[in-house]
């Protein structure tokens, strides 16, 4: 290997360590800051020299360019790399002012229930921008895992996990007595008329899921209690039973539709790991109303880049086990048979 | 420490002393009776398994409890692999790190069943976390390998299997396309639940810097062969040093919360 060659790898061995080194000091920012970090101007630089050094490392070794796995390999780091730059938020504002494309890189959008909306909370930036198209969004769900469960604790710490079937009868034990589900709320209101409570569905918007549960005591006596899934603890001094009603999310589901020239052109129910995708950007599931569920807030993302990025994945990916498995395993297997 | 007086319990606690028993067994030579507690102790860890996916309905890789759990299970398949189509030795402490791996299981993390978050329900779930814990097992094996190169101790003297610092590059040549494939469908998984293929959570940054330490053993074994095979070793033993802080560490401490704090 002559002296260029080597100062070349070294070249790469110095960017490659000093990668591991900026990982570590992300991992020990958090998140927030790492990003901040890694997107900044000097860490701008660092990527544009890493993807010099990958191409002028394909020229300058032959071996690279003989051995097409080699040549995948480090050609899908550079499109990786290449696609990250084009899709990052300052890849948009230099298209921008260079092509006079104008993208918005990513933001927040806030839905109502049966309306429709196209602006954006741009990320990083005041005021908000406006998507080529509407989304509408016909209906904002949450699914739970069932069976739900009502979790009841005594005074004494003995505990029972009661499966929530309205009206089911459930044994505490026969010196404790039993457990009947009666009723559940989705939004639960109480009202008082002469006096006299009484707790009901209420229909119009809002959110207060709960449970109307009936305790039989060994004696014959019978209490009924309320339990809150949004108001944990909430009991009083002269119960006997600590009652929790916690469901577990299986999913969020946004019913979206894609609006353009004031026709429906494109219909998905949006949920996590599911996105949507049209006009240049994806849209998620991002957080909802947690007091009424009336709206759905969406992640906005634009796809600069990322079929660059998918490709580079994929090259890198199939020259990997090209390079390292295919030769190695089939010389094993030769080895085999001949033993 | 948390002792589980469960069948997932007792089927792991006998796997664990199956694996001790055939090591024992191997170290005082006897070979044969070690094998086949050491095919005991893989057939256990299989009931174990299976009982726990029956027992969560998924695919239990959710947890560091699963993930030590298939550990256990993985390392038989790939220490006969690896004996009989790589030539690398090392079966002996391939059932002590068997015990190992499945020692947190047994006694450190919970076992209550967990049902899936939304954004576990995905296909690329299982195989993220199966190349992630096939490629660790690989690299284990190489850093075994190459403490031995360290130490100045071959695993084993005889002809059949590769000298430490070879069998280390092969251990590592086997493990680097998991690795990778592992940190690519994690890229793709995290564009499809939160939106980005790279957010720079701890965890990424970790399995990054993992990663880079393979590919800088890779540069620099390839600019000086076998001349510096301390160094060499040196590499691969700083990548699983990197691997079991992005495993436990970056899961465990409160100093790395993230998207990925739901695994612990």
């Amino acid at each position: 290997m002559n002296k260029f060659r080597r100062a070349v790898l070294w070249c790469a061995l110095v960017l490659i360590i000093l990668l591991i080194v900026l990982s570590i000091y992300g991992a020990f920012a958090g998140a927030e800051r790492a990003k901040g970090f890694f997107n900044s101007l000097p860490l701008g630089l660092y990527w544009s020299a890493l993807t010099v050094m990958l191409i002028a490392g394909i020229g300058v070794f032959r071996r690279l360019v003989r051995e097409p796995a080699l040549l995948l390999i480090h050609g899908g780091c550079v499109l990786i790399l290449t696609g990250s730059m084009w899709g990052s938020a300052a890849g948009h504002e230099l298209r921008k002012k260079l092509l006079g494309i104008e993208k918005i890189p990513g933001g927040k959008m806030a839905i109502f229930e049966g309306q429709s909306d196209n602006h954006v909370k741009a990320e990083g930036e005041r005021g908000m921008k406006e998507l080529p198209f509407h989304i509408k969004l016909k209906d904002f769900r949450i699914e739970y895992y069932k069976p739900e469960y009502l979790d009841i604790e005594s005074r004494q710490g003995q505990h029972w996990q009661v499966p929530v079937e309205i009206g089911g009868e459930f044994s505490l034990g026969a010196d404790v007595g039993t457990v009947i589900i009666t009723k559940a709320f989705e939004n639960f209101k109480i009202t008082f008329e002469d006096d006299k409570s009484a707790a009901y569905d209420d229909p119009e918007p809002g959110y207060n899921p709960a449970l109307e549960v009936q305790i039989r005591g060994p004696d014959g006596g019978v209490t009924t209690d309320y339990v809150f899934e949004r108001y944990p603890g909430h009991v009083h001094p002269e119960d006997k039973f600590l009652l929790s009603y916690h469901r577990t999310v299986r999913d969020y589901i946004s019913e979206l539709a894609v609006i353009k020239d004031d026709k429906v052109v494109l219909e998905k129910n949006i949920e996590v790991n599911h996105p949507l995708h049209f006009g240049g950007y994806h849209f998620y599931q991002h957080s909802y109303d947690e007091q009424g569920r009336q709206y759905t807030v969406l992640e906005v993302v634009s796809d600069s880049g990322l079929i660059w990025v998918y490709a580079g994945y994929l090259m890198l990916c199939i020259a990997v086990f090209w390079h390292l498995w295919l030769r190695e395993f089939a010389a094993g297997r030769a080895r085999v048979r001949s033993e | 420490m948390e002792v589980k007086y469960t069948l997932q319990g007792l089927l792991i606690y006998l796997a664990m002393a199956a694996y001790v028993a055939a090591f024992v067994r191997r170290l005082v030579g006897r070979e044969k009776s070690g094998q086949l507690l050491y095919t005991f102790g893989f057939a256990v860890c299989c009931a174990a398994f299976a009982y726990r996916w029956y027992s969560v309905r998924h695919v239990p890789m959710q947890n560091l409890f699963e993930v030590f759990l298939s550990m256990g299970l993985l390392i038989y398949p790939v220490s006969s692999f690896c004996e009989r189509v790589l030539r690398v030795g090392g079966r002996c402490a391939d059932m002590l790190i068997g015990t190992i791996v499945l020692f947190p299981a047994g006694f450190v993390f919970s076992a209550e069943p967990q049902r899936l978050p939304p954004a576990l329900q995905s296909w690329l779930f299982a195989p993220h976390v199966a190349v992630y814990v096939l490629s660790y097992i690989f690299m284990a094996k190489a850093t075994f390998q190459a403490s031995c190169q360290l130490a100045g101790k071959p695993p084993c003297p005889d002809g059949k299997v590769l000298p430490a610092e070879e069998a280390t590059y092969r251990m590592i040549r086997a493990g680097f396309p998991l690795l990778t494939l592992g940190l690519v469908l994690g890229s793709v998984w995290g564009k499809l639940a939160w939106g980005d293929y790279w957010g720079w959570d701890p965890k990424e940054l970790w399995s990054l810097a993992s990663w880079l330490v393979y590919v800088g053993y890779f540069h620099f074994r390839y600019m000086f062969g076998k001349r510096h095979p301390r160094i060499n070793s040196t590499w691969a033993v700083a990548g699983m040093a990197a691997i079991v802080i992005t495993l436990l560490w970056v899961n465990l401490s409160r100093l790395f919360s993230g998207l990925h704090s739901y695994a612990a």
